[in-house]
């Protein structure tokens, strides 16, 4: 049978590719390739050799290997060691980790102090 | 290593291939094709062909499936498609429309 219904793994292994899109509400761990797109509510790891060409819209984002495309997270984005990602990053807490490769843009909700703020909205 | 797990809540429209093993718990609309075994779990909807060497069902196939080695519709699996494989397998309560080709 199925074995425990609410915690069923998704693992896309080394040899595998995805392409098109991908919707859920499971964690997921991408060790293979994915083209298209990813929308989970849940935890993304992209592993190392992980390849990922699609956009991005997850609760959180591991990132070890590879992206081409614009991550939006709910939580989190961690890009780590050795990973590379091209594209824009919006989420409310990003982190670049020392070694990793990074071209894009970084969207956070940045809270300036007031005067700095309403010099800013001029 | 286990190969590839598609979640229960998880998606997939499109392709997906490769060379390792894969289990379906969620939903695949498009198209299979590995060189691996394929099984459906209980749970898990295929709206698509599937082309591997082994085929095992236990859930809900709507599809062809051809298998260059085998076929397995097990008990309570539900599949509506054509099947093309050397060898064939319905086990008795699996739910099954559409034609087998076992060549020859």
């Amino acid at each position: 049978m199925a074995g425990t219904m609410n915690t069923t793994p998704c693992f896309i292994g080394p040899r595998m590719t995805v392409r098109g899109a991908l919707l859920g509400e499971d964690d997921l761990v991408v060790e293979g390739r994915v083209e298209g797109s990813i929308a989970i509510a849940g935890h993304l790891v992209i592993a190392e050799g992980g390849v990922v060409e699609s956009d991005i819209e997850v609760e959180s984002v591991d990132i070890r290997g590879q992206v081409v495309g614009d991550v939006i997270a709910s939580s989190s984005v961690t890009i780590h060691p050795g990973a590379q990602v091209h594209g824009n990053v919006r989420a409310p807490r990003v982190v670049i980790e020392d070694g990793a490769h990074f071209k894009g843009s970084v969207e956070m909700d940045v809270e300036l102090p007031e005067g700095l703020a309403r010099v800013r909205a001029r | 290593m286990a190969g590839t797990v598609i979640g229960r809540t998880i998606v997939i429209d499109g392709e997906l291939a490769g060379d390792e093993a894969l289990v379906v718990h969620g939903t695949i609309k498009g198209k299979i094709e590995v060189r691996q075994r394929v099984e459906v779990a209980a749970d898990g909807v295929v709206e698509a062909v599937i082309a591997a060497p082994q085929v095992t069902v236990h859930g809900t196939v709507v599809g062809d499936i051809f298998a260059s080695e085998r076929a397995d519709l097990r008990p309570e699996s539900q599949v509506i498609g054509n099947i093309r494989a050397p060898r064939v397998l319905i086990a008795d309560g699996a739910a099954f429309k559409g034609s087998v080709d076992m060549g020859g």
